[in-house]
């Protein structure tokens, strides 16, 4: 590496900053800095004539560091990175500061001190300038074919988008029949029309693609190029990085051949065996061959394993006229490589018969919605009639409960947020084909929240459904004539009322599929407090994941209606595009390096990465040592942090470079105050000094503020070293404990605090000289309070005196 | 509209001072649904008493009107209601700890504050009768022995439960 040559350029902002700051004073002192060889001022230098100088100085070979003062860095960083990389200097060797919202602006009031203070900021970035290193781009390999998990709605949509998009396709489903909960609901709203359509691919011929949408059994779904449709299949195994993945698909046997069967039925009329047909409630029945409705995708039979004789009988073998069962077919495995995969494992209605006062699965005129749905709908097992199961006589009198087993801190305690909607559809649907069939609904609130749903509120209430505000404490039976009996206050009357019903209808929580669990195992994702997949941000990320390669959409991540399933499915779609686009992942080094000479053993770091960028990986003698993805790690440095011996360093960040700030910062004061150390990590906590600067905030020039990524990275050490290097005071600023932008940085930075004070205080050091704040862009005003608070603390406290 | 709408004093804290009592630590879960009273057997019977009303006047503030108008003495402990609360409120820990409060201040039903000092003065809620020991004798049960008055007196004395209660004869 060549001796740095340090180019400072300080933009004065129009003379905004130089009517406060003393920019003469500030010249002198900067060219008097060992190892810079140039020194520019003008108004600006992140664009145009300004930038201009940065360049031909980057060209001229006068200088190989570039620090700029200037007044909007988080702009101006950008452009000038990308300036200096044309001119051909590494963009890492660009540092940026602001000493306007940082100095001018806050100390304005104090114009001297602010001049004491900016000449140490100068001093500290050019001494941070002169240790930065080069850091290159490195490429990794992107596949363009996406793994799609679950083929309901959402999965269905985000396969044929990608799809449609040119990407390799692979969509799995568990059940031998696409559609998931949509195939089951019959109607959904707000439409109220078949739930079982999507949006119309363009691989359809005959009609335009820009229709509203499509039948999935008329859509030419399977007929996408690029879509390999895996139904009966199962994800068992997830290996690799994202962007180049292995996946292990186990397709179970259908018994019969997906290319030959013709769908013409003779197998079931010759079928033997009648078992209770799930999908359709068990209202009925249906053979050991099977397909759930004559309009199912794929169009293909299967036979019931559990069920079925196989060669014991075999009539369905023997009748086939193209041959198609074959009955000895056995699990297949088989491995794709993908490059993303986007999880649309749905949810599932929760089994409430846990709940023993509504005694469902003991009642048979107790059922749920999805039941009912079956019920309601004409292909179904009761041909749109609704029945009492009990006896199979039309039920005329119905009660609807809702909440039950959401809401409900016994057992799922959030608001499944569709059930209000599935029970005014359904009890308005019921109600238009059967005016005579008096409808309650038992409620705790109604919630509406979706465009044109309270319509539906409405609707039923013209129609005379009627609601009572209560929830049910008990459903008895009357034994002598099966009657039902619902217990409930009218809360509204004050008064305790027995309602008779032909049929209870229980609007049930909506839970997690049964395999989240062990899918997030193998992909390596997390799941919420309530059993869903968990979104990278629930506000701004809401269909991503922590691993860049892995997405989701849908029910997966919470009950959620048909509209909002679909902008989910389409916004996951986009991310793994946006993804997966360019065929390679290319991104800049900007990571943590393990030394193997100091690391060994624990296993702090591999727990700690939020990321899961750190494994252990084998030395000689049993031992073991950390090994960093460089396409995982994103920088943040929870590991440096985290790690007893000091084995990791960040290259943007390398602990000289932070002693070297440190000491700079602390070398001048110039105020009467004194010195403090505000370490604040690059995101909220910065914002929140940015802020109060902008803001015209004012604090004292006697506080400091050191930038590193995440407030994870500080070791108790730096904090011992700030107050060595001569702070009297020192302030940790971080994100929220539940908004770090690394998932538990400043969480660990608190840890960190609290260790030091017990430390502080060992020494004879004032534990309240050390404290964290965790702040947000629109605290500024309190990061000024903060600043003010800990100089008036530190001043009472006086001078550190060592024992 | 000649009917004098009656102000009632509201006591803003008094969900705090509720949540600070042992058992009472939970009513701020409620939101109302009805389970508890259509779950109650005493509000079958009589309208003078519905858990989940007493619940929403405490949270609303109206401490006096739930420590005075008698309601939550009517709850039989039966626990039907805790065990089905979806809120997992204890709606029958929360009404001993407001009985609590009501009688800290004195306000105790008489025949509460007799068995009371039926306890402080013969060590037992029920005295003994003559016409107990005779029932006892039918049944073939043997007679029963003093209570242990002192160490009781003790126990009493240590918990602080016979300064809470109102002395024989006042009027509570």
């Amino acid at each position: 590496m060549d001796e740095a040559k340090v180019g400072v350029f300080i933009a004065d902002c129009g003379g905004q900053i130089s009517k406060i700051l003393d920019f003469e004073a500030l010249i002198n002192f900067v060219k008097n800095i060992q190892g810079v060889t140039l020194v520019e001022r003008r108004s600006e230098f992140w664009r145009g004539q300004g930038l201009q100088t940065i360049v031909d100085a980057v060209k001229s070979n006068k200088i190989n560091r570039v620090v700029v003062a200037e007044g909007t860095p988080k702009i101006s960083e950008i452009a000038i990175a990308k300036a200096v990389e044309e001119a051909g200097l590494n963009p890492h060797l660009v540092e940026v500061l602001d000493l306007k919202d940082h100095c001018a602006w806050p100390h304005r009031d104090t114009p001297k001190e602010a001049t004491e203070k900016a000449k140490a900021m100068l001093l500290a970035a050019v001494e941070k300038a002169k240790l930065l290193e080069p850091i290159e781009k490195a490429e990794f390999p992107a596949v363009k074919s996406v793994l799609v998990i679950g083929g309901g709605i959402a999965g269905m949509q985000a396969a044929e988008d990608l799809a449609e998009m040119g990407f390799q396709v692979h969509l799995v489903e568990k059940e031998p029949f696409l559609g998931g909960l949509a195939a089951k609901a019959g109607r959904f709203f707000p439409t109220d029309d078949c739930a079982i359509c999507i949006q119309s691919p363009t691989a359809d011929l005959k009609t335009v693609a820009h229709t509203s949408r499509k039948c999935v059994y008329r859509s030419g779904f399977s007929e996408i190029p690029n879509l390999n449709i895996l139904a009966n299949s199962k994800v068992v195994k997830v290996e690799g990085v994202p962007g180049n993945y292995k996946v292990v698909v186990e397709r179970k046997p259908r018994y019969v051949n997906e290319k030959k069967c013709v769908s013409c039925d003779l197998c079931t009329s010759v079928c033997p065996v009648e078992v209770p047909d799930e999908y359709n409630a068990k209202l009925k029945t249906r053979k050991a061959i099977f397909v759930n409705t004559p309009l199912v995708y794929p169009p293909v039979y299967v036979i019931d394993e559990k069920a079925c004789k196989f060669y014991d009988c075999a009539k369905c073998v023997e009748v086939c006229p193209t041959k198609a069962v074959e009955l000895y077919q056995k699990p297949e495995q088989l491995t794709l490589n993908v490059g993303s995969i986007i999880v649309a494992t749905g949810f599932r209605e929760y089994d409430p018969s846990v709940i023993k006062e509504y005694h469902y699965g003991e009642y048979p005129d107790v059922i749920t919605h999805l039941e009912l749905a079956r019920m309601i709908d004409a292909f179904g097992p009761t041909n749109g009639v609704i029945v009492k199961p009990s006896d199979k006589k039309p039920a005329k009198r119905i009660v609807f409960v809702q909440c039950v087993g959401s809401r409900d801190r016994r057992w799922n305690p959030y608001c499944s947020s569709i059930c209000c909607m599935i029970s005014l559809k359904h009890a308005t649907l019921i109600k238009s084909a059967y005016p005579d069939t008096d409808i309650t609904i038992c409620y705790i609130d109604i919630r509406t929240t979706g465009r044109e749903h309270e319509y539906y509120y409405e609707r039923a209430r013209e129609m005379g459904i009627k609601f009572v505000k209560g929830r049910p404490s008990e459903i008895l039976q009357d034994p002598a004539t099966n009657t039902l009996v619902v217990e409930v206050e009218d809360e509204l009357l004050r008064r305790l009322l027995e309602l008779e019903a032909d049929l209870v209808v229980l609007a049930t929580a909506m839970v997690p599929s049964e395999d989240a669990k062990e899918l997030a195992e193998i992909l390596g994702i997390e799941l919420d407090q309530d059993g869903f997949f968990k979104e990278y941000n629930a506000k701004l990320r809401p269909t991503e994941t922590k691993l860049r390669g892995i997405f989701l959409c849908g029910g997966a991540t919470f009950p959620k209606d048909a509209p909002t399933t679909s902008l989910h499915a389409h916004s996951a779609a986009v991310k793994a595009a946006k993804f997966l686009t360019q065929g390679k992942i290319i991104k800049d080094l900007k990571v943590a390096v393990v030394n193997e000479d100091y690391c060994g053993d624990c296993e702090f770091c591999p727990v700690t990465c939020p990321y899961g960028a750190i494994s252990l990986v084998p030395k000689e003698n049993g031992h073991f040592v950390a090994r960093i993805s460089e396409l995982l790690c994103e920088g943040c440095g929870v590991c440096v942090g985290t790690c007893p011996v000091g084995a990791i360093e960040l290259r943007h960040l390398r602990p000289n470079q932070i002693a070297a700030q440190m000491k700079a910062l602390l070398s001048v004061n110039g105020t009467s105050k004194p010195l403090i150390l505000a370490i604040s990590c690059s995101e909220c906590g910065h914002a929140a000094v940015d802020s109060s600067g902008m803001a015209m905030m004012s604090y004292p020039a006697n506080v400091r503020v050191l930038k590193v990524p995440c407030t994870g990275i500080v070791q108790v050490q730096h904090i011992l070293e700030a107050f060595k290097a001569g702070a009297q005071g020192v302030m940790i600023v971080g994100c929220k404990p539940d908004g770090c932008h690394y998932e538990a940085g400043s969480q660990k930075a608190q840890k960190k605090v609290e260790l030091a004070k017990m430390l502080l205080n060992a020494y004879g050091i004032e534990p309240d000289r050390l404290e964290m704040f965790n702040l947000v862009y629109i605290e500024g005003d309190k990061f000024a309070e903060a600043a003010r608070m800990m100089t008036e603390r530190v001043e009472k406290l006086g001078q550190i005196q060592l024992a | 509209m000649a009917e004098e709408r009656q102000e009632k004093v509201t006591t803003v804290e008094f969900y705090k001072e509720i949540t600070s009592k042992l058992g009472g630590e939970t009513i701020t879960f409620c939101y109302q649904c009805g389970t508890c009273a259509s779950s109650c057997p005493v509000a079958k019977i009589t309208d003078r008493f519905n858990p989940r009303q007493v619940i929403r006047l405490a949270l609303l503030g109206q401490r006096e009107e739930v420590l005075t108008n008698g309601a939550i003495w009517l709850c039989s402990s039966c626990y039907n209601c805790q065990e089905r609360c979806p809120q997992k409120v204890e709606i029958a820990d929360v009404i001993y700890a407001l009985r609590n409060i009501a009688i800290s201040e004195g306000n105790i039903p008489n025949i509460y504050a007799e068995f009371a000092n039926a306890l402080l003065s013969e060590g037992r809620i029920v005295p003994i009768s003559k016409f107990l020991e005779k029932k006892r004798a039918d049944y073939g049960l043997p007679p029963l022995k003093p209570a242990g008055i002192e160490s009781l007196k003790k126990i009493l004395s240590a918990t602080g439960f016979d300064k809470i209660m109102p002395k024989k004869g006042e009027s509570p």
